[in-house]
C-alpha cells in the first residue's frame, strides 16, 4: 500500500511539480471515457524514459500496481486506475523527436496526440494511417495499447500495421527496443506485436517509431440511401468483391439517420433503413474506375438515391452526418455504452438486423454505426443510469449482442479493447487454450502482475 | 440554477475528453483537473456529496476559479456541455455562501461598480506610474511584476474628452449609441477615441450614454447580486435611446450585455426590453462592414496579425469582420498566426489571481505571435490588449497591440495629411 513515506519517495524521483497526491486531484484520474471508476493512489508525470524506469523500479520494489495513461479516452475501461495504483500520465512526454520523410518514419514520445502526428506529417504529403475517431486527443501510446483502428482501417489496417519499433520499459525496470526500425521486413520474432493491443498489461511504451504512409492525391466521397439493411449489406459485399478497397465505408441504421436528420436537417428521408458513406482514394484514373464500380453496386442493390461530393464543401457536408452521430444521439439519454463487435462482412446485414430487433425487444434506443468495410460494428445503447430497470435491460441487451456476435462467427472487439468491459466475454471469444497462452505471455513480461492488473485477461481478474 | 438542474446539465458530459484539445489550461499544464471534463467531474462529485463536499474543499474552489471561461470547450463539445455556465453557477454559489474574497470585493464592488471610483483609482495609478514610485516599489521587490500588467495610463479618460470629441451632424446618415466600457474609457482611451472618430468619419451621429460597468468582472467572480444591479441600470439607460445600433469596441462588454437575457429569464417585461437592446448590439467592425464604411484612406505599411478575443469569436461570434477591416487598409499585410482563437490568458483579472497558468498561456500566445513575424498584433478587447502588451514586455518582443479601429482611424487621418 502507498503511504505518506512512499509517496514522498516517489515525489523525489519525479520532482514535486510532476506528482499529484490530493484527494481532489486523484478523483480527476479515476475515470476514462468508459462508465467505470477506479481508485488511483498517486499520479506521476514523468518527463523522460529514465524517470519512467525509476518509477517502475520503485513500484516493483514495493509491489504497487502501475497504469500508463494517455488522454484517458478509452471506451472499454483500459485506463481505469487499479486500486492504490501509480498512474503514469504521459501528458509531459509528448514530443515529436524526429520526422524523416525519405524513410517515412516519425519518432515520437507516447504522450503526443494522433492529430499532432498527422499535422507534422502532412507537409511532407504523409500521414499516420490509424485514425481513431478520438484522434484529436487520443495519444500514440494509447493507440498502441489499444491497437486503435479508425475509419481508414478498412484500407490501411490498424495501429500494429504501422509501428516499426518500440522502446518499452518492462515491469522489471529493464528497457527493450523492439522491431527493426530500418526495415519494414522483419524476419525475427517481432516483439512489437505483443505490445500492440496489450492494453498496458505487458510494459510501458516510452518511444515509438511510426511508419508514415503517403497521402493519395485524389479523394472521392459519396453517400447512398437504402430501404433495407439487407440491400445495404449486400451492396457492401459487392463493392469489396469487385476488388474496390475504399478508405471509408460506413453504414448507419434508421435510428441514427432519424436522430441525425432531426438534429441537422440534411435532407435524408427519416424512414430510410440504411445509409452508406463511402470514400475512395488513389491516383485520379484509379479513383474514377473505383467510383464506376461503386455506382454500379448502388444500382444493382436498389439504392434509393445517391450523392457524390463535387468539391471539398460538399464532401464536408456528407461527412457531417457521420461526425454528428454522437452529438445527435447523446441528446436523447444521459448515459450510453458503445460496443465494438466484429463479424465477417457477409454477416454484416444480418447482424445489424438482429441488433435492431433487440432494441425493439428490450424497448431501448440502440444507434448503429458500423465500419462496414471490415465488419466492425459500433452499436451504441442509450440509457438513463439513474433508472435501475433501464440499466438492467441494457446489460441484458449487451450480453445478447455479444452472444449473437459469436454465433455469427465474429469477435468481441475491433478497436476499443477489452479493458474491464469485455473481460467477462473473453471465454466466449477465445478457447481455454488460447487464454492460457495469453496468460503465459503476460507472465513472461510481468510475473508479479503489477502492470495494469485487472484488465484484458479474465484469469487475472479472478485472482 | 438549482442543484438538480445543474447536475442534469453536467451529466450530459460523457467524459469523451475532446475538450483536452482546446482547453488552454490543459494545453499548458497537461493535468486533468485543468480541463472541462475534470472540472465537470469534480463539481458533480461535490454536488452529489459522495466523496467530498462542494463547500469544504479549498482545492476544488481553486480548480473552479482556474477556468478562463473562454468557452473553447463548449464550442468544441460533441454534447454541447455549457461548462462556462456551470462554472459561473458554482462561483455564484461560493460567493453567496462565503462572500467575495476581500481582494475581489475591493476590486469589483469597490471600484468597477462606480465610474467615479474607477476614474479616481486610474488617476492614483497614473501618479504611481509617472512619479517614479513604481520604480521604488520594484526595487523593494513588491508586487512581483503584477504592476507591469497595467498599461501606461492616458492623461484623461475618454468621458472627460467627450465635449471636444463628439460632433453634431445636421443630417447624419446614421444615428448610433456607443457603449463606452470602463476599460476603454480609463485605460485604453485611444481605442475609444478612435471608435468615435471612425464612426463620425462615416457620417454617424454618435451618442455616448452614461452607462456603468457591464458587470463582466462581477459575473466572472460570481457576484450575482451586483451583476443584476449593474445590468438593470444599463438596461434602463440603453432602453431610452433612439438609435439604429448600439456599438461596442470591447468584445467583453458586448458579450455580457447579450447575456443579460439569462439574468431575467422569469421576467417577461425585462425580457422584451432586453431583446430589443441585444438586437441593436453590434461590434464596431461588423457595424462598419454593414454600413459599407468609407474606403478612402492613407497607407499603413505593416505586417499585422489578429488575435481573436474569446468574447469576440465564441460569444459574439465575430470572426471575419475585424479581419476585413484590417485587409481594407492599404499597405496592411494580414497574416494568420497559429492558434489565433486560443485565449491569451488575460480573462479579465485572471492573471492577477492565477499568475502561473495565465503566464504559461501568454507565453504560448507570444511564441505564436513571434512566429507570425507580424509587427502589429491586433485585437478587439481591452482585457486582451492589457495581457498582450504585458506579454510583449515580459518576453521582450517588439511590436504594438492595436484595435482594428485604431488602425482604421490612423489610416483615415493619414489621408487628410
Amino acid at each position: 500500500m502507498l503511504n505518506q513515506r512512499l509517496t514522498n519517495q516517489l515525489a523525489q524521483i519525479v520532482g514535486k511539480d510532476n506528482i499529484l497526491t490530493s484527494k481532489i486531484s486523484l478523483a480527476s484520474y479515476a475515470y476514462d471515457a468508459s462508465p467505470y471508476q477506479g481508485r488511483p493512489g498517486v499520479v506521476v508525470f514523468p518527463i523522460s524514459t529514465e524517470m519512467v524506469v525509476e518509477v517502475v523500479k520503485f513500484a516493483n520494489k514495493h509491489n504497487l500496481p502501475i497504469m500508463p495513461r494517455g488522454a484517458g479516452s478509452c471506451l472499454s475501461g483500459g485506463a481505469i486506475a487499479p486500486e492504490g495504483s501509480i498512474v503514469i500520465s504521459f501528458s509531459r512526454m509528448n514530443r515529436i523527436i524526429d520526422i524523416n520523410p525519405e524513410n517515412r518514419i516519425a519518432v515520437v514520445e507516447p504522450g503526443i496526440t494522433n492529430k499532432q502526428v498527422q499535422l507534422a506529417a502532412e507537409p511532407y504529403g504523409l500521414m499516420f494511417a490509424p485514425d481513431p475517431a478520438s484522434q484529436n486527443i487520443s495519444t500514440i501510446g494509447g493507440n498502441i495499447a489499444e491497437n486503435a483502428g479508425g475509419i481508414r482501417g478498412v484500407k490501411y489496417g490498424s495501429t500494429k500495421d504501422h509501428i516499426l519499433g518500440l522502446e518499452v520499459v518492462l515491469p522489471s525496470g529493464e528497457i527493450i527496443v523492439t522491431g527493426d526500425i530500418n526495415s519494414p521486413l522483419e524476419p525475427e520474432i517481432d516483439l512489437t506485436y505483443f505490445f500492440c493491443g496489450s492494453e498496458g498489461t505487458l510494459g510501458i511504451v516510452t518511444k515509438a517509431w511510426l511508419a508514415l504512409t503517403p497521402i493519395n492525391p485524389k479523394v472521392k466521397t459519396m453517400t447512398a440511401i437504402f430501404n433495407s439493411l439487407e440491400n445495404a449489406g449486400s451492396c457492401v459485399a459487392e463493392i469489396i468483391a469487385k476488388g474496390v478497397v475504399p478508405t471509408t465505408m460506413e453504414i448507419m441504421d434508421n435510428t441514427v439517420i432519424k436522430a441525425v436528420e432531426d438534429y441537422l436537417k440534411l435532407g435524408f428521408p427519416r424512414d430510410a433503413a440504411a445509409l452508406l458513406l463511402i470514400e475512395v482514394d488513389g491516383f485520379p484514373s484509379d479513383v474514377e474506375t473505383q467510383v464506376v464500380s461503386i455506382l454500379n453496386a448502388f444500382t444493382n442493390n436498389k439504392a434509393l438515391s445517391y450523392k457524390i461530393a463535387g468539391n471539398e464543401k460538399e464532401r464536408e457536408d456528407l461527412w457531417k452526418a457521420r461526425r454528428s452521430v454522437n452529438g445527435a444521439l447523446g441528446k436523447l439519454k444521459p448515459a450510453n455504452i458503445v460496443h465494438d463487435i466484429v463479424v465477417p462482412r457477409d454477416r454484416l446485414a444480418i447482424m445489424l438486423e438482429k441488433v435492431a430487433q433487440m432494441a425493439k425487444k428490450y424497448g431501448i434506443i440502440i444507434g448503429q454505426v458500423a465500419h462496414a468495410g471490415d465488419g466492425n460494428l459500433h452499436p451504441t445503447l442509450y440509457y438513463d443510469h439513474r433508472i435501475p430497470e433501464e440499466v438492467e435491460k441494457v446489460e441484458e441487451a449487451c450480453d445478447e449482442i455479444i452472444k449473437e456476435t459469436i454465433v455469427q462467427g465474429g469477435t468481441i472487439s475491433g478497436e476499443h479493447g477489452i479493458g474491464i468491459e469485455k473481460l467477462k466475454y473473453m471465454p466466449l471469444a477465445f478457447t481455454k487454450q488460447s487464454l492460457e497462452y495469453m496468460q503465459k505471455v503476460k507472465d513472461a513480461f510481468d510475473p508479479e502482475n503489477i502492470c495494469n492488473p485487472g484488465k484484458l485477461l479474465p484469469q487475472i481478474a479472478e485472482d | 440554477m438549482k442543484k438538480d438542474e445543474l447536475l442534469e446539465i453536467i451529466m450530459s458530459c460523457n467524459r469523451c475528453g475532446v475538450c483536452q484539445e482546446v482547453c488552454p489550461t490543459y494545453i499548458v499544464s497537461g493535468v486533468e483537473t485543468n480541463v472541462a471534463r475534470g472540472r465537470n467531474r469534480l463539481i458533480r462529485l461535490g454536488l452529489e456529496e459522495q466523496q467530498f463536499n462542494l463547500d469544504n474543499e479549498p482545492e476544488l474552489e481553486k480548480i473552479v476559479n482556474e477556468c478562463l471561461l473562454c468557452k473553447a470547450c463548449e464550442v468544441n463539445c460533441p454534447s454541447g456541455v455549457p461548462t462556462p455556465e456551470i462554472i459561473s453557477n458554482i462561483r455564484a454559489h461560493y460567493t453567496t455562501t462565503k462572500g467575495l474574497p476581500w481582494a475581489k470585493k475591493i476590486m469589483y464592488r469597490g471600484i468597477f461598480s462606480d465610474n467615479r471610483k474607477i476614474s479616481l483609482i486610474r488617476n492614483l495609478a497614473r501618479i504611481y506610474q509617472k512619479s517614479g514610485i513604481n520604480k521604488l516599489v520594484k526595487l523593494a521587490g513588491l508586487f512581483n511584476k503584477t504592476d507591469e500588467m497595467l498599461p501606461d495610463l492616458p492623461k484623461e479618460n475618454v468621458r472627460a474628452k467627450l465635449p471636444v470629441l463628439l460632433k453634431n451632424f445636421e443630417r447624419p446618415k446614421h444615428k448610433v449609441a456607443y457603449f463606452l466600457g470602463c476599460s476603454v474609457n480609463n485605460f485604453f482611451s485611444s481605442i475609444g477615441i478612435a471608435t468615435i472618430k471612425v464612426l463620425q468619419e462615416n457620417d454617424c451621429q454618435v451618442i455616448v450614454p452614461d452607462v456603468n460597468c457591464c458587470g463582466a468582472p462581477h459575473q466572472s467572480a460570481g457576484d450575482q447580486d451586483e451583476f443584476i444591479r449593474l445590468a438593470k441600470n444599463n438596461i434602463k439607460k440603453l432602453n431610452e435611446l433612439d438609435v439604429e445600433a448600439i456599438i461596442v469596441d470591447c468584445s467583453t462588454c458586448g458579450s455580457i450585455i447579450k447575456e443579460y437575457e439569462k439574468l431575467f429569464a422569469n421576467d417577461k417585461e425585462y425580457q422584451d426590453i432586453i431583446a430589443k437592446i441585444t438586437a441593436k448590439i453590434q461590434d464596431i467592425s461588423s457595424y462598419l462592414l454593414s454600413i459599407d464604411f468609407k474606403r478612402e484612406m492613407g497607407q499603413i505599411n505593416q505586417k499585422v496579425t489578429y488575435h481573436d478575443p474569446c468574447h469576440g469569436i465564441r460569444f459574439l461570434k465575430v470572426k471575419d469582420a475585424p479581419r476585413e477591416i484590417l485587409k481594407s487598409i492599404p499597405g496592411i499585410n494580414l497574416i494568420e498566426m497559429k492558434e489565433a482563437d486560443m485565449c491569451c490568458g488575460g480573462a479579465g483579472s485572471y492573471g492577477i489571481f492565477n499568475p502561473k497558468l495565465s503566464r504559461d498561456i501568454l507565453a504560448r500566445k507570444m511564441e505564436n505571435y513571434k512566429e507570425s513575424e507580424a509587427g502589429i498584433l491586433a485585437t478587439s478587447c481591452p482585457a486582451c490588449t492589457m495581457q498582450l502588451s504585458f506579454g510583449l514586455k515580459l518576453h521582450k518582443l517588439n511590436g504594438q497591440i492595436k484595435h482594428p479601429v485604431e488602425l482604421l482611424a490612423e489610416a483615415y487621418e493619414l489621408k487628410k495629411i
